[in-house]
């Protein structure tokens, strides 16, 4: 049991897929121009990566390691349709506005990632958690990342005007520029605070240590450099 | 071979698996995602178009052949239907809703639906300058003015005014055509 919560809180902050691990960063930049568009777009990658995790790992031992990756995209591209057509009957404007970065869920990093590196790997409860925690992490960052920019660009959150007299809202905020600007300054504030953190602890402050090597299993280059050192 | 043909059979079998899923699902949300582009696409403009109704345009909605009608009713009484029609622009198809009036035999009025046209230049035929000049129009003459008939086009976007104007004489047509069997459509 211990480890199925750490499964599930490591997704929340050490491996936080957009801002720490810096993952599925198309979706992240793209829809986030408001809160309820980040909100949608989070919601729809939590669906996908929990159900496609728990399908992957239960049927992890009869896939066919050299056809293993067909199958995930399969499995992947199956649930987006799905969660696509839910969209169109059910909120349709919020598909309207997410458009084409639906159906480019198939090929978020976060999907295959998780399949790929934890998945196939472990049993189906911890995949679970594992897609639930990346999931909702990732969702998180997203509200997180759009209520700030339509704070700074638009001067509302959720659509509700902030209650700030004096200030002016900066239209690039909302544009693509100020995607990056946002992240640039989400990620620098995420480092400072680590930092400061592991200084109180009273360790080295060193790069961040998971990195993206605890969820990228694609490269072995980075392992087989480290030992070489 | 045993591993390849091991392959072929899962691959396959989770490929007919998905398929077979989303197969029921698309037929399981095809009646509510229409109603939904109905709802949301051509909905706000259709209402517009026919305001004033006490109906529900959309609900009501007919199919005759392959063109949808939506019927407009005043007082329990069919006053007007309205139809879209497409024809191309200058940057793709526009899209037109154009409502009839049953009795009076003469145009409610027209409200662009789908357009792709150049901002600030094309898009001006979405607006009400252009598109009065629809509103209790008769059935005949209407044209560009440039082609005889009394539209005056939005200057500098000539293909955008000319797209919409085809696209209203094409639902014009239809409604000609379908003209005997409406009155029978909705009667209840």
């Amino acid at each position: 049991m211990p480890s199925v919560i750490k499964e599930f809180t490591k997704g929340l902050w050490d491996e936080l897929p957009p801002f720490r691990v810096v993952l599925g960063l198309c979706p992240t930049l793209a829809v986030t121009s408001t809160a309820e568009n980040g909100l949608g777009m989070g919601a729809a990658v939590l669906f996908v990566l929990t159900l496609s995790n728990a399908i992957i790992s239960a049927l992890r031992k009869i896939i066919p390691g050299k056809v293993r990756i067909a199958c995930f995209i399969v499995i992947a591209a199956s649930l987006v349709v799905a969660v696509e057509l839910l969209m169109q009957a059910y909120t349709y404007s919020l598909y309207q506005r997410l458009g084409i970065f639906v159906p480019l869920i198939v090929v978020n990093c976060i999907i295959l990632g998780r399949a790929e590196a934890f998945a196939s790997r472990n049993g189906v409860i911890p995949s679970i958690a594992d897609g639930l925690g990346m999931g909702l992490g990732f969702t998180m960052s997203l509200t997180f990342l759009g209520a700030l920019r339509e704070t700074l660009g638009n001067g509302t959150v959720f659509g509700i005007p902030v209650p700030w007299e004096a200030f002016r809202p900066a239209h690039l905020m909302v544009m693509a520029p100020g995607a990056f600007i946002c992240l640039g300054l989400i990620l620098a504030g995420m480092n400072a605070f680590n930092r400061h953190m592991s200084r109180r602890k009273g360790e080295i402050p060193t790069e961040p240590k998971n990195a993206a090597c605890a969820s990228c299993a694609a490269c072995n280059l980075c392992a087989t450099a480290r030992k070489e050192n | 071979m045993r591993e390849i043909i091991n392959m072929i059979v899962v691959l396959s079998l989770i490929c007919a698996a998905s398929g077979t899923l989303l197969v029921n699902l698309k037929q399981a949300t095809k009646a509510r995602i229409e109603q939904q582009v109905l709802l949301n696409v051509q909905g706000p403009t259709l209402m517009a178009v026919l305001k004033g109704c006490d109906n529900d345009p959309i609900a009501d909605r007919k199919k005759v052949g392959d063109v949808t009608l939506f019927p407009a009713r005043k007082d329990g009484k069919l006053s007007g239907v309205a139809l879209e029609a497409f024809a191309a622009g200058y940057s793709g198809d526009i899209g037109v809703i154009v409502g009839f009036d049953v009795n009076e035999d003469k145009l409610i009025g027209i409200g662009v639906t789908t357009q792709t046209e150049t901002p600030g230049v094309g898009t001006r035929i979405m607006q009400q300058g252009f598109l009065k000049q629809f509103r209790g129009h008769s059935l005949d003459g209407l044209d560009l003015s440039s082609r005889g008939g009394d539209i005056d086009s939005v200057s500098g976007a000539t293909y955008s005014s000319t797209g919409a104007v085809d696209a209203v004489r094409k639902a014009l047509e239809t409604y000609r055509r379908i003209k005997p069997q409406i009155a029978t459509l909705w009667a209840s």
